[in-house]
Order: C-alpha cells, then sequence, then structure tokens
C-alpha cells in the first residue's frame, strides 16, 4: 500500500518503534465504541492558537454505498477538509448493526501514539470525539480498519489546508490504483477482428 | 537472391542441424550401429552441483514477551499453562470464562475484546455457574484483494510464505484489524480456524452473527440440538434455501438454542456452502456436559489447548486440545484477491469456480500447516497423562489421523458416546468431511497405549496431508511431545534434521533441494549443460532458417514475376 508503505519507511528512517497494541494509547471505552487519543487542547507545534473549530457528522454504513457500483460499505463524506490548526470535533454516527471506525493515521506522534486519532462505534451507536489538526497542508488518511470495510468503500481523505494531492481509491475522489478489468465477455474477439483488420488494410496499402 | 543459391544455403543449414543435433537423441538403431562401428563416446563429467543458496530462515520459536504462555489467575480464572511455543492471550481466556461483561475494565482491555462479545447472564439452575450465554462473532477476510495494493491485507500466514485467501468467524474485537498501522499482519486473534465455541448442556444460548463482510452469511449449528425455529418464529437453522434469509453485510440476525445433548459438534456458514465453508466459515462447536460450578472457556482462538477445561472433562482428563482439521484449493482463495468488486469475487467464486473440479492443496491443524503446527499445536504431555482430544475434519477429503508411539481410543463419534466394547485401541481413525470423534490419548508406557517418551508426530496418513502443496514436510502434521523434549521456550529439542530450510518460503515455493541441508553435494541441485543448451540453439537457428529459405523460395514461385 503506497501510503501506508511511505509511513513504514519514514518512521523506519526516524527509528522510532511502533505501537504493538493498544495500550500505549489514550483510550476510552464504553458500550456505544471507542474514542482513543483525544486531544482537545494540545496545539501541534508550529501553531500560535486554534484557528477555527468545526463540528462535524460522519455517517457510516451500507447506506451510504448504495449508488456507488461495486462497494458495500460507505461514509457520508469521504473528503473532510479543515483549515490548518483547526481543532475537529467529530461525530460518527454507525447506521449498521456492526462496528465501524473512522480513523486518521499519520498526525504527529508526540501528540497522537502511533498517530492515529480513532473513532469506533458499535452497531447502530454514535462516538464523539476531538483532535487538532497540525499546520502543513496534507492529506491524511480516514478509514475503517475492519477487514476489508476501507478495500469495499470506507476510504476517505482528511484534506489539511490544500492538502498534499489526493489520495488513490477515495470513494468518490479519486481512482483506485489497481482497477478490475471490467471487458465485456467478447473483448477478445473484437481485439482479433481489430488485429486482423489493420493487418490487411496495411497489406492493401503497402501494395497499392 | 537465385534459387540456387537459396538451395546451397538450405543445405549448410541441413548439415548444420545434423552436427548440432545432440548424438544422445538420435534413434537408437542408429546409436547402436555408431557403438558397434565406434564404441563408446569419450568420457564427459555430469554437470557439478550448484553452491547451495544462502536463504534467511524465520526464528523458529518467536518470543514470548508478554508471558502468555506462564500458568496463571486472572479474574479467580485458573489459566493452565500453554507448553508449546505460541499461547493464546490469557486475559481473553479469562473474559471469555467470566464473560466480557464481567471482568474489570483492565482485563477487558487487556482481552482485546468488546464488552459484549461474550455476555453471561443468569445462573438458571442454581448450580453456580451462568446459563444465559450471548456469543458476538463477526466475518473476517484474511489475506484479501485491495484496490490500492498488489499485496494481500489482513495477511496470515498458515507456513512460511503460504498467505490464502481466507474467510474466517472471529470473536468480536476492538479496534483495527492489523497489528498496527505500519504492518499488513493481521492482529493474533484474527486467524484460521474460526474459534471454538465451548458452552454447557441446557444452557441458554444466543449467537449473533454481525456480518462485518461483504458477502451473505449465515450460521449452521451441524450436529447441536437447535430448533428449526427460534422463539418469534424466525429461521434458525441457518440455510437459505429451506430456512431464512441470509444475513447481508451490515446486517446481524441472532440464532439460538439450549441443548439437550453434549458432544462435540461444528458449525459453518451454510450460504453457497460448498464455496463459504471450504474459504473457513467453519468451527468446533463443543457441548460440555451439565456439572455444579462449570465455567466454561466460550471461545477458543485459533482451538488448540483448552486453557480452562470444563467439570466433565478435568476430573477425568489431565488436558484438553481441540484439533481443527481442513484444507484448502489455493484456486478458490485466490480468487478474492485477483477482484476487488465484490460483484466480480461473487462471479468468480460463484459461477466460475467449480470445486467438482478442485483439489485441495493446503492442509492445515488449527489454522496452520508444517512447521508453523510446532509452534502452536504440540500436545504436550507426562507419562501416565490421559488427554482427550476433540477433532473434527473440515476439510473436503477425508484424513486418516494416525499417531505415532501411540494407540488412542474413540470414545465419541458425532458428539455420542460409543459403545464401551467398541472402545479399543488404534493408531489411525477415519474422518469423513465434518464428522468429529473424540480421542482419549493415554500416555501410560505399556507398550500399547505408549512407548515412552520421546516428540511423536501425529498426522493424516494420506500422503497429500503431510505437504504444502506437494512439498513435504508439510500440511497437518504436528507431535506428541512429552515434556522433557521441549526447552524452556517450547520448542521441541528435535534429534533429526536442522529445520532451517522449511522456515523459509523460498523451500515452499520449491526452490531448494529437499536434502540440501544434510546432504550437500550428493543431493544438492545439479548444474547445467550449457553445451547441449548451445547444441539447441545452434539445431533451433538452422531448422528457422531453413523453414525461412523453403518459404522465400515457394513465396517466389507463387508471384512468380511480378515483384520487382
Amino acid at each position: 500500500m503506497r501510503w501506508r508503505g511511505l509511513i513504514a519507511f519514514a518512521a523506519m528512517l526516524a527509528g522510532t518503534s511502533f505501537a504493538q497494541n493498544h495500550s500505549d494509547h489514550d483510550m476510552a471505552v464504553d458500550r456505544a465504541g471507542v474514542v482513543m487519543n483525544e486531544n482537545l487542547s494540545a496545539l501541534p507545534r508550529g501553531c500560535d492558537e486554534i484557528s477555527r473549530d468545526y463540528q462535524l457528522t460522519i455517517r457510516a454504513g451500507r447506506a451510504y454505498a448504495r449508488g456507488v457500483p461495486g462497494m458495500t460499505f460507505a461514509m457520508s463524506e469521504h473528503d473532510v477538509r479543515v483549515e490548518p490548526c483547526s481543532r475537529i470535533e467529530v461525530t460518527f454516527v454507525n447506521e449498521d448493526d456492526v462496528r465501524h471506525q473512522w480513523m486518521v493515521h499519520g498526525l504527529p506522534k508526540y501528540l497522537y501514539p502511533a498517530g492515529m486519532f480513532h473513532l469506533e462505534a458499535s452497531g447502530g451507536q454514535r462516538v464523539t470525539g476531538t483532535f487538532i489538526v497540525p499546520g502543513e497542508d496534507r492529506s491524511y488518511l480516514v478509514h475503517c480498519d475492519i477487514a476489508q470495510h476501507m478495500e469495499k468503500g470506507m476510504r476517505g481523505q482528511l484534506v489539511v489546508g490544500s492538502g498534499s494531492g489526493d489520495l488513490w481509491g477515495v470513494t468518490g475522489v479519486s481512482d483506485q490504483f489497481y482497477r478490475s478489468s471490467y471487458w465485456p465477455r467478447d473483448t477478445y474477439l473484437w481485439v482479433a477482428v481489430a488485429l486482423l483488420v489493420g493487418f490487411l488494410a496495411s497489406v492493401r496499402l503497402a501494395r497499392g | 537472391m537465385s534459387a540456387g543459391r537459396r538451395r546451397w544455403l538450405w543445405l549448410i543449414a541441413l548439415a548444420i542441424a545434423v552436427a548440432a543435433f545432440p548424438p544422445h537423441w538420435y534413434p537408437l538403431p542408429v546409436r547402436l550401429m555408431f557403438t558397434a562401428w565406434f564404441g563408446a563416446a569419450d568420457y564427459r563429467a555430469l554437470p557439478s552441483s550448484v553452491d547451495p543458496r544462502t536463504l534467511d530462515p524465520e526464528t523458529f520459536c518467536p518470543a514470548d514477551p508478554s508471558g502468555w504462555r506462564a500458568p496463571r489467575t486472572i479474574e479467580g480464572v485458573a489459566i493452565a499453562e500453554s507448553a508449546a511455543c505460541v499461547a493464546d492471550n490469557p486475559f481473553a481466556v479469562a473474559a471469555f470464562v467470566k464473560g466480557t461483561n464481567n471482568v474489570t475494565q483492565q482485563t477487558l482491555l487487556a482481552s482485546e475484546l468488546t464488552a459484549d462479545a461474550v455476555v453471561k447472564g443468569r445462573d438458571l439452575d442454581g448450580d453456580g455457574d451462568p446459563d444465559e450465554i450471548h456469543i458476538r462473532l463477526e466475518v473476517a477476510e484474511l489475506n484479501g484483494g485491495s484496490p490500492v495494493s498488489s499485496l494481500p491485507v489482513t495477511q496470515y500466514d498458515i507456513a512460511p510464505g503460504i498467505q490464502p485467501g481466507l474467510w474466517v468467524f472471529a470473536p468480536k474485537l476492538v479496534g483495527m484489524a492489523v497489528e498496527n498501522f505500519e504492518s499488513q499482519r493481521a492482529r493474533s486473534a484474527l486467524r484460521l480456524p474460526s474459534p471454538v465455541i465451548r458452552i454447557e448442556q441446557g444452557d441458554r444460548v444466543r449467537i449473533t452473527l454481525e456480518n462485518t463482510h461483504y458477502m451473505p452469511h449465515t450460521l449452521h449449528l451441524h450436529g447441536a440440538d437447535h430448533g428449526f425455529v427460534d422463539v418469534d418464529g424466525q429461521g434458525n437453522d441457518g440455510v437459505p434455501i429451506t430456512s431464512e434469509v441470509p444475513v447481508m453485510p451490515g446486517f446481524s440476525r441472532t440464532y439460538e438454542l439450549t441443548p439437550r445433548h453434549a458432544g462435540s459438534m461444528y458449525y459453518h456458514c451454510h450460504v453457497q456452502p460448498h464455496v463459504h465453508v471450504m474459504m473457513g466459515l467453519q468451527g468446533m462447536f463443543i457441548v460440555e456436559e451439565n456439572r455444579p460450578d462449570n465455567w466454561l472457556q466460550t471461545l477458543n482462538v485459533g482451538a488448540g489447548l483448552v486453557r480452562a477445561s470444563s467439570r466433565a472433562v478435568s476430573a477425568e482428563f489431565a488436558r484438553e486440545y481441540d484439533l481443527h482439521y481442513q484444507d484448502f484449493d489455493k484456486e478458490l482463495g485466490e480468487r478474492i484477491r485477483r477482484y476487488n468488486d465484490p460483484r466480480l469475487i461473487t462471479q468468480s467464486m460463484h459461477r466460475d469456480y467449480d470445486i467438482t473440479d478442485a483439489t485441495p492443496d493446503y492442509f492445515t491443524l488449527n489454522g496452520r500447516s508444517f512447521p508453523y503446527t510446532f509452534r502452536e499445536s504440540l500436545l504436550v504431555g507426562q507419562e501416565d497423562d490421559l488427554i482427550k482430544l476433540r477433532v473434527v475434519n473440515g476439510g473436503m477429503k477425508g484424513i486418516a489421523l494416525h499417531t505415532h508411539g501411540h494407540k488412542f481410543s474413540v470414545t465419541h463419534r458425532d458428539g455420542v458416546a460409543l459403545p464401551e466394547a467398541t472402545v479399543v485401541p488404534q493408531d489411525v481413525v477415519w474422518i469423513a468431511t465434518s464428522q468429529r470423534v473424540d480421542l482419549a490419548l493415554s500416555l501410560r508406557n505399556d507398550g500399547l497405549h505408549a512407548y515412552g517418551p520421546g516428540i511423536w508426530p501425529f498426522h493424516d496418513h494420506q500422503p497429500q496431508g503431510i505437504t504444502n502443496d506437494g512439498i513435504g514436510p508439510g500440511g497437518n502434521l504436528s507431535a506428541i511431545v512429552y515434556a522433557q523434549y521441549l526447552d524452556e521456550n517450547g520448542w521441541p529439542r528435535t534429534r533429526g534434521v536442522a529445520w532451517d530450510n522449511y522456515f523459509t518460503a523460498e523451500y515452499y515455493r520449491k526452490e531448494v533441494p529437499v536434502w540440501e541441508a544434510y546432504a550437500p553435494g550428493l543431493f544438492s541441485e545439479a548444474g547445467t549443460d550449457w553445451w547441449l543448451l548451445a547444441r539447441l540453439v545452434g539445431l533451433a537457428l538452422a531448422i528457422g532458417a531453413m523453414v525461412g529459405l523453403a518459404l522465400t523460395g515457394l513465396w517466389t514461385r507463387a508471384v512468380g514475376g511480378k515483384s520487382p
């Protein structure tokens, strides 16, 4: 995975060790779900003050994938855009009967253990958490990390400022990096006929 | 080019072809004739051996920094030692015994489970243990596809470098599917096989299937006493064609049972079962006899040793193991990686794939194949121990389970006790697809039940079952190991050949000569005969020239004087 690979490589260069389990995180768990690494007030380096406060409601579930061909789960918003140094209160509403997550990765590790801010809502539940984004323009991956949920639609991005270019495969935003071939069944026939026509035409032209 | 010149060139090419033709390939009469005239050809040494490759084997036995193997008491639950190298999370074991609703926040966090993963309620018969059990299961895909990666996601290795696409029922865990954000490896509790479910006879059990997967699934309780419909009149058998509509992605459904009969049963998805069961949606379902104060380990992640045994089993046996055998056709599993779109995956798995043409390639015991079986699926005991084995064969082929150094007795078949007179020592038992047998394995050194301490393999005696896609040793091979043959990390002190090559992906990719490690030279990779290659290239060039010259001759004759 392009983005994950980059992060892993950068972390390797920095010589940091990765969190192996959840015990390193500041974690609040209740029946509704989990809020991990909430940050209400600590400013990232380079931010003098909170530039702006956002209150977002992100909804998730199979309903948001309706009308998105080839996807099973999705979110109400896959392209979240905020100002640098802003504080974001996210209310994550899970409309399915199964768990879903809203996870941001790659945040500064001095504020967010393993660089993560993570909301998890049990089926039919809502959870609210707040975090503060750094000052530089950058696009962060936002996803649900239940097996195959990101691959089947729950892949979004958090664009801070003007961002750092769209991530691949964001539902409704960017193309898939590896795209299946949806060619019709008779494609081979069409290609074979085209090859033959091209060959015969060139022979005809060369002799004429 | 003139016709005469072309003819000369053709004859030269023919002469080169004849000269290049390897003499060993001449027809037998010709070779015999030459032998009569000239005798044998001169000595040419056979190609020498290729130097062995330098491989980088994995650590046989990974460290256990959290001390999960040691015996301990958590929340008042006595958790037995897990002697083999890799052990289950004891906090999860404690939470499964007490109920995730009855443990401290600390234990729950360490268990990695959600608070509603296994909820235990009232003691209905007043015998000191809870009889209302509510289990929640999710569905996880391992080694799946991705629209942004060419590598499998949520990776799970059954053996070095072997990552078949799998679907499993999974306990309800908090957090990510992978170890951490920088890793693509599945976390330890997300694994093959689906967890063993263990309940007590007479318990009021509810199992909620929370379908986190992108395909429809159900739960079918094979062999366990359950009503065709539940109390609300809803279908409860898990069979789409006769009982109920499957659980669609993002939906959940609760199955109910109050089993009257104890025994080793089985559960599996019943949606397109020829595919879904073979992808891994199957687990053991154990109904324990009702006893007072009988707190059960409701789930056994990855099967294997039961670290908190039931009253009935611990009264009679030193230890109890759940052994879940499976087999996998790699041509099925790879389909979830070939496509990302569930419509294309569905077409590929349910229309293009033909199970009647299938052959299994991988053979697992408790979700791993050799050599990984030796990390976690060893049967560990001491002389005179009596060990209970519950065995299910979830594979498409039957297995002929065989123990070295021991004769076991089959006490139950399909969860029903066999008549005393038929319970006799044997060392091979045939287990049909989906069949369960309970075995009593005695370590009494009497020359019949056991032959004394050692490292005694046990495995499917059908030959394909002890390979990884045809490469041996592999498959469901594991061992009965007496404690004195185990080192302090839980790795067996084997006395045979070095295992380094078995812990490399290259070995199972068929790139390493099987005996090279201990017979270098004698069984190394044979060198190549470059002289033979040179002759064949010369032969091919000459034949190509002959055909080309012949065709241009024909073309010139056909077109005649028209070309300039």
